[in-house]
């Protein structure tokens, strides 16, 4: 089948040609000939202040146009930057909320915001530098900034101290979590905090080790749970756990990546088929209990021991033939699977085994030749990602009128420049915009994409180019 | 007394559930001594009788035609017909990308109202309003029909519950005469998935994105899933890395999760173009360790957290 109506695209005249030399102020005119807001958006991060002041009256003319930009997911930061310039609460409170504002600006914002609404939309924003949260952390007294500036993960372990030192115990539970809480503040937390606080300390990386020791005394399940998963915990402790009666406990044991192989073993063996699949996942097992589990009875574990490189060809050759397509599928994305074995998957009844092989990169060209034939468009977007099919069969498969196939031709690394132009007129902006960031497409076949219809594909475009120049 | 006509769907030899949809819809839609008439199109359109004499159902109309499949120009002519010869002041038949094939078309050339994607339609006095999105679903627009002796109403899957209890219609024949078809059909080839789970009639959907960060993860939310009684999906990262079939992939290059009543998204940034294919679900429940992402935004409930811990702690708590 052929792809769909193919996209027209009627160039520009001034953007019929790559210009010789790609610099900025080439960038720059070629937005103000245009008008186009998004190539303006895209080149404003290169252009000097006076290009700067040109691409204003593109960018900021409509207040439509600064409101779509101030909420875009893709508004680079400096045009965000220059956005809060303009005196509109609308597009500030935007930019506030967009992810891609930077530190800078949120520290220009809190300087100039007052009500307690924007504030906790700064609190909470990941890029607001820690003195900012430290400031807040000082000065606010509302409790849902407080409460935002103690769940970001930019906040420090000065302001995670200074929240503490004011209102005890009231943010202990995400003190507990943040990853920036210091040792000396997680043992502060531990004494004062609930079975909740304390599990999250003995799950936390920088939970001294005392604490592991005093937490194993304790009676509730959840603190068992936590620090039975922490890779920190002593091998004696990790074994008492692993004899605990409460099964979620004995599966983060399981979980563990210091696991000693004489336990390993022991919960291989447990009761519950919770605690085998944990320890199924594990890649150091040892080949007793790969043996064990390729013939367990829940087929979970069997379909993991399928996955595992290390299970001998002999197992996987009697995993292949089982009846649970998705053990048969687990075989067939085995990186150590053989080419028999791929070979007899490639035509096992199911689409979902045969998808499998198509994306192993294993597989070779013979097998992708015979895949390429299927019906199934699982099977087909394998053929077309994967790195093994030649340039024959994604000439083929990039004229798919499967959109999902065609993108995994322009997801294969290794599709040539040829069969990746075929596909500069696709008609799912999408795939077009993935191709802007193709390194193998050569920049004179990607120029013309400044001129499509797609505002976001136009963006992507004028910003691969202005990131060229960029980097020099 | 109006009548209110049903086109029935149906396809492989299998009465599609939005028929039993829209016998509820046109149940709720009856006023005093209306009558509601199912009319169904196909060479073995008599074979359906059974399974569309329900309650609420007065007539059944069956239209032969020369092939059982689908054919926009013979269904265009069928309906046409049955407008002609029923006088129906409302017509109502799936949302589907059957309808979309004849119905536009029809309206123009009947001169008749005509809205798509309706969820709700009632009467307003005489007046007939149809309710549907607008704004990329942000505002409900409510349509009237001035001066349109018939509407074509196209109403959305799974809003409606399905017509259920047995009654014994009248059933009668219209013979659609010599319409013919520009096409041809030459074979029928089912939408080419490695999986037969239809992600857009199920109801309750645990998603997974790139936070899974790796193919052997994917086994763990599947067991989770299973576990819960939830059907598996994913974001586009995790269908093109091949992770999960293609069928399960929600949004704008995948599928809209239209019956979904409960969405858990786990470690699902939220790009507009997933966002597109489930933003509409009631209830959303987002896991996520970055406070910002965009999920958040129009999650229910958000857990800002370690999408393995959540997994893990509902495990627990399932013993």
């Amino acid at each position: 089948m052929k792809s769909g109506k193919k996209l027209s695209l009627s160039l520009n005249p001034s953007l019929k040609r790559l210009p010789h030399d790609m610099t900025a102020q080439a960038l720059v005119s070629v937005a103000l000939r245009s008008g186009d807001l998004y190539h303006a958006t895209a080149v404003y991060e290169v252009a000097d202040s006076v290009a700067r002041v040109a691409l204003d009256t593109i960018l900021f003319e409509g207040r439509r146009d600064a409101l779509t930009l101030a909420r875009w997911e893709h508004t680079p930061a400096v045009v965000l930057q220059a956005l809060v310039r303009l005196s509109d609460a609308s597009v500030r409170q935007r930019v506030q909320r967009n992810l891609r504002t930077s530190g800078q600006t949120l520290a220009e914002l809190y300087r100039t915001e007052n009500s307690d609404a924007l504030m906790t939309l700064i609190a909470q924003h990941r890029n607001t530098p820690a003195i900012v949260l430290e400031s807040m952390a000082h000065e606010s007294d509302s409790d849902e900034v407080l409460k935002a500036v103690a769940g970001n993960p930019s906040a420090s372990a000065t302001v995670l101290r200074i929240l503490r030192a004011r209102f005890p115990e009231r943010f202990d539970a995400a003190i507990a979590t943040h990853a920036a809480a210091s040792p000396d503040l997680l043992e502060a937390v531990y004494e004062t905090g609930n079975d909740y606080v304390r599990a999250a300390v003995v799950a936390h990386p920088a939970c001294r080790r005392h604490l592991l020791t005093q937490a194993a005394l304790s009676g509730n399940p959840l603190v068992l749970r936590q620090l039975a998963g922490n890779p920190r915990i002593t091998a004696k402790l990790l074994a008492r756990l692993a004899r605990s009666r409460t099964l979620a406990v004995r599966r983060a044991v399981a979980g563990n990546a210091v696991l000693t192989p004489e336990l390993v073993i022991a919960l291989a063996g447990d009761e519950s088929v919770g605690v085998r699949r944990e320890i199924a996942l594990r890649g150091d097992l040892p080949l007793s209990v790969l043996e064990k589990f390729a013939r367990d009875d829940d087929h979970w574990v069997r379909q993991r021991a399928a996955r595992n490189p290390a299970t001998p060809v002999a197992l996987l050759r009697e995993l292949a033939g089982e009846e649970n397509a998705e053990v048969r599928r687990a075989v067939a994305r085995n990186p150590a699977c053989p080419a028999e074995l791929l070979e007899q998957l490639a035509h096992d009844d199911n689409g979902w085994v045969r998808a499998a092989v198509a994306y192993q990169p294993k597989a070779g060209a013979k097998l992708m030749k015979i895949l390429a034939t299927d019906h199934a468009v699982d099977v087909l977007s394998g053929v077309a990602a994967n790195p093994r099919a030649p340039q024959a069969l994604l000439r083929q498969l990039a004229q798919s009128g499967e959109a999902d196939v065609r993108r995994g031709v322009i997801l294969n690394p290794r599709a040539s420049d040829t069969v990746l132009k075929s596909l500069l007129k696709d008609p799912y902006y999408l795939h077009r915009v993935l191709l802007v960031g193709n390194r193998t497409l050569k920049d004179e076949d990607k120029w013309p994409l400044l001129n499509d219809p797609d505002a976001s594909v136009r963006f992507t475009a004028m910003r691969w180019f202005a990131g060229k120049v960029k980097a020099g | 007394m109006k009548t209110i006509l049903v086109i029935a769907e149906h396809r492989r030899n299998e009465l599609r559930p939005v028929t039993l949809e829209l016998i509820s819809a046109a149940q709720e839609l009856r006023q005093a001594d209306d009558k509601v008439v199912v009319a169904v199109i196909g060479s073995k359109a008599e074979a359906y009788t059974s399974a569309l004499s329900v309650t609420g159902v007065d007539e059944i109309v069956t239209v032969k035609t020369a092939s059982e499949e689908f054919d926009p120009d013979l269904f265009e002519a069928a309906v046409s017909a049955l407008v002609e010869n029923r006088k129906p002041s409302v017509v109502l038949m799936a949302h589907s990308v059957d309808t979309l094939g004849y119905a536009a078309t029809l309206a123009k050339k009947g001169n008749f109202g005509f809205a798509t994607d309706v969820f709700k339609v009632e009467y307003d006095g005489a007046e007939l309003v149809a309710t549907r999105a607008g704004y990329n679903q942000k505002v409900n627009v409510e349509i009237d029909f001035p001066g349109r002796e018939c509407v074509l109403l196209a109403i959305r899957g799974s809003v409606y519950k399905q017509a259920e209890g047995a009654t014994s219609p009248t059933v009668s024949a219209l013979d659609l005469g010599s319409a013919t078809s520009r096409g041809k059909n030459l074979q029928f080839v089912e939408a080419g998935g490695a999986d037969d789970v239809d992600i857009t009639g199920v109801d309750f959907i645990v998603s997974i994105g790139r936070g899974i960060a790796e193919e052997n993860n994917v086994e763990t939310f599947r067991e989770l899933a299973d576990t819960v009684g939830a059907t598996l999906c994913c974001s586009r990262p995790i269908a093109d890395a091949g992770w999960l079939p293609k069928s399960r992939q929600v949004g704008q290059s995948g599928k809209v999760v239209g019956a979904c009543k409960l969405y858990v998204a786990m470690g699902i940034s939220g790009s507009i173009q997933h966002m597109a294919g489930m933003k509409h679900v009631p209830t959303i429940v987002a896991v996520n360790t970055d406070p910002n992402a965009s999920i958040f935004t129009i999650a229910k409930y958000g857990i800002v957290a370690d999408i393995f811990e959540i997994e893990e702690e509902m495990r627990a708590q399932l013993g």
